[in-house]
């Protein structure tokens, strides 16, 4: 029997998992995401990671973006140094993506402000 | 007392640990004690009261030892060579307004200050009460001052541009039995020693003036020539007024040392390069007595004490207009502890504090819980509404007091180019504009022993400060914004400061472009929020405005770092 | 300016003041909204981590992407929103309509309304008010500092921290430091259970090894420049640090995460009449204060943890004010036991219509297996039964009063129960 505290909403739920012949049972779930969660934090954890990246532009020298989807907990850190070693030139706004296929996981690193539409910075 | 008798009476405090000698005209104590109270309350025991035969603290001390003088962290040659007329050491109040006073003559004035901004030690860490002179004994240096300095505040202030406030101060007391000792005490003071305008009121009286004193009054002591100033607002400005006079004022530069030669000083060591100064004057603060022994012309010891201001919300500042603190008689008589009182500061804010304590310590500046507690147990007889929850920051001071209690203003005693404006305590910021004109006007006799010193007819007592938005009306401020819309960008919200203001700060004659300078001078980060909204705000104003990266702002000195590096340092290729 | 006079005027552009702004406007209401910084969208600029509008969109998104949907919304019908603007009072001539009186660049004005919602937000508590002693060097910062300066000016305030506080920026800021580099040595907590949601516990600190002091507090700073250490010393079940239990860490920062107070500073100016348990104003079920025609919503109002709640109290507040026509209240005081750590809102009032009831509140302690119970005039009316409540996690609730037979007299208390006394 394992605890795990669900993540996915605010409620966090505190879960009992059991694992009987790799068949995973969950307990204490307040709906389907905890077990959707627990199912992926046991066979592979995964994290989504908001940070910013340096921009050309003085007045904003950073902007907000994030991982399209989950990465694998282990890789937040290789993502991390990729993101700091980008600089955005353009114009981005919301949802436009920064980084294509960051490391080959499949995800992107999208913005996730339109902060530099907004300024003559 | 004499030598023998005192001698005898260590011998009882101290079981032959100490004794006491008479040399060159001061009463020299040595031996070794393992606590530093037991060293003051030796060197208390040798002194006399406003005495000018000083006691010199020669004992060993074993206990934890001070830690060295904090210096500035870079040093260059920018003053090597350099030969002003006067060079005045300590950047305090009294420095300030000496280097200020000797500008009405022509003369090359040089302010040296070791901290990264003016009144950093005591002159900016204490209450800011201009003093009545009530409790001052005549003979004394203070009470010299006190009461030409106390009425010269109008005028001063005024030129300077300086908040002060006349409020008055009320020292209450809770047992009836005590008026006629205090009425007494009043008409002595009044008719003696020159109070003119002390007077009792009744507790009706004094309730209908500040509501919110504890009701169980029962009588108080008025004194309505006392007020309150900005203590580092006032130093600034006194700097501010000398530079543009033609006065320089150096930061981050500290003496280092002397050379002596046949009684006079010929060098003077600094992290800058070694000065030639015609005279020197020393108002070190509590480094006046290393400063004294490198012009070989040490003759008081400093003892230094800390005392520690709470201030709190202007919420809280609302309720009381003037200074009131509770007095208790008490039957010991050589006690410096006290138990402070409450202000209404100019800024609109309650102030309770300070407290005194002995300390070796001559710079630590931290806060101790006790110190709040002693103010707060103390002041809440005098107003029951106060509370530690409406805190919003504290700050401990250093005195500088001699052993005999008072000031030592006066030429060197074996070296002739050097004045002492030593032991400098309260009420050192009330008399400082008086003082400052004695020690001016006792420099250039000194100095017109040599060639003659002549009037500066360009001198302009006038000094403007940043204007301050918020205290306008609609229509003034509205005026000022359309010249400058700088001033109607709020940058700080608790107190109201816009960027204007912040930017004049930075264009002001003493550019200190710091977090804590530009706090200092216009007050963003004063207020409730302690700078939280506001200091990423302010930091980036300071960065554009010396065109450099927000790493390189400093909180105050070299070494305060506020942010070490950007998130993003690593290499910057890859394009998005 | 366009025109002078509004319906409602909402000071504070950040997630509440932006719903009550769009709701008021839909109501009919012409709406000014007036923000003091450059930007809408309030703290959750600096907020770049996701989790917001889980309840409200059903999406993780991030602070800017919540309070950039609300800006589009706003922008979308064209509401009247002046940034750079800071009110410097208000005054209220013969008690008619409300004149605020503004600063911008371009000078001081002033424009008047019928209703205001006051939505200015909260700040953080400082290291003074949580009595730290010691000396003052740079590097003591609070939570939001630091994450303004990490996330909107890309500085680091630190490389090797410690954190006071267990709030959840504090949490979220262990985090956010630790994935640029800096090192969190620890995040101390005076109190003997979590301040911050649980999954940030996980997320925030445990996924990074971060480990939480739960009953430590940090008593004194070292340093005289820039920070070089701090004091911790465990706490007595009164919170008081337990002498000889000091230890010193050394580290570079101090960031503290001790609490957030509602900023009331224009609300008090008005005479509106606060809370001592959540330090914001007395309000109505329509948001509106003890003041006839002043409104507050969100972190003003009482401290939340989900925007998604600021959101909805803003949307509450919003359309109440463009309804607001000035009568005679009459209002039910809604009181909380001792159990709870704070009620919101604290009166009902009578004359108003049936729409239902909307509570938020807090249990003073962690409780297990407890019954919330309605009583007025002693007649319990309402009860509902939770698995948990924890201080950190506010409740939502909503009520249908109609049949409660509530009158100006009543007396309505709010009480937790634990499971067991509501057997017996």
């Amino acid at each position: 029997m394992k605890e795990l505290v669900c993540i996915v909403c605010p409620r966090g739920c505190r879960m009992q998992l059991a694992e009987e012949n790799g068949r995973l049972t969950v307990t204490g779930n307040g709906c389907k995401r905890g077990a959707a969660f627990a199912e992926s934090e046991t066979r592979d954890p995964r994290r989504t990671i908001c940070t910013t990246v340096r921009t050309a532009f003085p007045g904003v020298p950073v902007l907000p973006v994030r991982v399209s989807a989950e990465i694998p907990k282990s890789r937040i850190f290789d993502v991390m140094r990729e993101i700091n070693r980008t600089t955005v030139r353009t114009r981005l706004g919301r949802g436009d993506v920064v980084l294509e296929n960051v490391l080959g996981l499949g995800v992107d690193v999208v913005a996730t402000s339109s902060v530099l539409k907004e300024t003559d910075a | 007392m004499n030598l023998s008798k005192l001698n005898k009476t260590l011998q009882k405090q101290f079981g032959g640990r100490v004794r006491a000698s008479a040399e060159n005209g001061c009463v020299v104590l040595r031996g070794e004690l393992d606590d530093w109270a037991d060293v003051v309350a030796a060197c208390q025991t040798a002194a006399v009261k406003n005495s000018t035969v000083h006691v010199l603290n020669d004992i060993v001390c074993t206990g934890p030892a001070d830690a060295p003088m904090r210096l500035p962290a870079d040093s260059d040659a920018s003053l090597e060579g350099d030969a002003p007329d006067v060079l005045v050491i300590g950047g305090g109040v009294s420095g300030a307004s000496i280097a200020r006073e000797l500008t009405r003559w022509q003369l090359d004035v040089l302010l040296t200050e070791k901290e990264a901004d003016l009144a950093l030690q005591a002159s900016g860490r204490n209450d800011g009460e201009v003093h009545p002179g009530i409790d001052l004994g005549k003979g004394s240096l203070k009470h010299k001052y006190i009461r030409p300095a106390n009425r010269m505040y109008d005028r001063v202030c005024k030129e300077l541009d300086v908040p002060f406030r006349r409020v008055g101060q009320y020292v209450v007391f809770k047992k009836r039995a005590l008026f006629p000792l205090i009425a007494l005490y009043a008409f002595w003071r009044k008719h003696h020693d020159g109070i003119e305008d002390t007077k009792l009121l009744s507790a009706k009286e004094l309730l209908a003036r500040e509501p919110n004193l504890a009701p169980d009054t029962a009588f108080a002591l008025y004194n309505p020539s006392a007020g309150c100033v900005c203590p580092y607002g006032l130093t600034i400005a006194y700097a501010e007024n000398a530079v543009q006079n033609g006065a320089r004022v150096r930061l981050n530069t500290a003496v280092l040392g002397m050379t002596v030669e046949d009684g006079r000083i010929t060098a003077v060591r600094t992290n800058r390069g070694t000065l030639h100064p015609k005279l020197v004057i020393n108002a070190a603060g509590v480094f006046a007595e290393e400063i004294a022994k490198m012009a070989n012309d040490r003759f008081y010891s400093i003892h230094p004490r800390r005392g520690t201001n709470s201030i709190l919300d202007k919420k809280a500042g609302a309720w009381l207009q003037s200074i009131a603190s509770v007095k208790e008689l008490s039957v010991h008589g050589k006690t410096h502890s006290k138990g402070g009182g409450l202000l209404h500061t100019v800024h609109g804010n309650l102030l309770a504090g300070p407290d005194a304590v002995e300390t070796r310590e001559k710079e630590n500046v931290a806060t101790h819980p006790e110190s709040i507690r002693t103010v707060f147990d103390r002041q809440k007889g005098t107003m029951p509404a106060l509370s530690e929850r409406d805190i919003i920051t504290y700050f401990t001071g250093v005195r500088a007091p001699t052993f005999e209690e008072d000031y030592v203003i006066e030429p060197g005693r074996n070296t002739e180019n050097l004045i002492h404006c030593a032991g400098i305590q309260s009420p050192g910021l009330t008399t400082a504009p008086a003082v400052a004109e004695d020690v001016a006007q006792m420099a250039v006799e000194m100095l017109q022993k040599t060639r003659p010193v002549e009037k500066n007819p360009a001198f302009n007592p006038i000094r403007k400060g940043v204007p301050v938005l918020r205290e306008m009306s609609d229509e003034d401020r509205d005026a000022m914004i359309r010249q400058n819309p700088d001033y109607g960008e709020i940058v700080c919200r608790c107190e109201e400061i816009s960027k204007g203001e912040i930017l004049d700060a930075l264009r002001a004659p003493i550019c200190v472009p710091t977090l804590d300078g530009i706090k200092k001078r216009v007050r963003p980060g004063m207020g409730r929020c302690q700078g939280g909204f506001c200091s990423p705000l302010v930091t980036k104003i300071i960065a554009d405005f010396l065109k450099t990266e927000p790493t390189a702002v400093r909180k105050s000195s070299a070494a305060s770092v506020i942010n070490w590096r950007t998130t993003k340092d690593g290499e910057g290729g890859e394009n998005a | 300016m366009t025109a002078s006079f509004y319906d409602v005027i909402v000071i504070g552009g950040g997630p509440a003041g932006l719903a009550a702004a769009i709701s008021a406007h839909d109501e009919g209401a012409k709406v000014l909204l007036l923000e003091r910084e450059a930007r809408l969208g309030g703290i959750l600029k600096q907020c770049i981590h996701d989790g917001f509008g889980l309840l409200r969109f059903g999406e993780k998104l991030s602070g800017p992407e919540y309070a950039e949907r609300f800006i589009d919304e706003l922008r979308a019908r064209q509401i009247e929103a002046r940034t750079l603007t800071f009110v410097t009072k208000i005054d209220r001539p013969d008690d008619g309509a409300f004149c605020v009186h503004a600063v911008d660049r371009g000078g001081v004005w002033t424009v008047t309304a019928k209703a205001l919602v006051l939505a200015t937000g909260c700040r953080e508590r400082t290291a003074k008010q949580v009595s730290i002693h010691g000396t003052r060097p740079a590097g003591v910062f609070t939570a939001g500092t630091a994450q303004h300066f990490t996330n909107l000016l890309g500085l680091m305030p630190t490389r090797r921290c410690v954190i006071l506080g267990s709030g959840d920026i504090g949490l979220i800021m262990a985090r956010r430091l630790t994935l640029e580099g800096a090192e969190v040595l620890g995040v101390y907590e005076v109190k003997p259970t979590p301040s911050g949601l649980t999954r940030n516990l996980h997320q925030c600190l445990y996924d990074y090894d971060i480990p939480l002091y739960l009953s430590h507090t940090v008593t004194r700073v070292f340093g005289a420049d820039r920070l070089e250490g701090v004091e911790i010393a465990e706490v007595d079940d009164r919170m008081r640090p337990i002498p000889g239990t000091e230890r010193r860490v050394d580290c570079d920062a101090l960031i503290l995460s001790v609490g957030l107070i509602p900023e009331n500073e224009l609300a008090e100016s008005l005479g509106v009449r606060l809370d001592g348990r959540t330090r914001g104003p007395v309000c109505d079920n329509d948001c509106m204060t003890s003041v006839d025609g002043v409104f507050c919503c969100g972190n003003a109002l009482h401290v939340n943890d989900l925007v998604d709640y600021v959101s909805q109290n803003g949307e509450q507040a919003g359309r109440a004010a463009a309804r607001y026509a000035p009568h005679a209240r009459t209002l039910v005081e809604l009181q909380p036991s001792d159990d709870l750590l704070c009620l919101v809102p604290q009166t009902l009032d009578l004359t108003g219509g049936k729409d239902p009831l909307t509570v938020y509140f807090r249990s003073r302690g962690e409780e297990n297996a407890c019954t919330l119970e309605i009583t007025v005039d002693g007649r319990a009316v309402f009860s509902k039964k939770y698995a948990f409540l924890r201080p950190p996690e506010m409740e939502q609730l909503t009520l249908q009063t109609a049949d409660w037979g509530l009158t100006g007299q009543s007396v309505v208390r709010f009480e937790l129960k634990r499971q067991k006394e509501v057997r017996t």
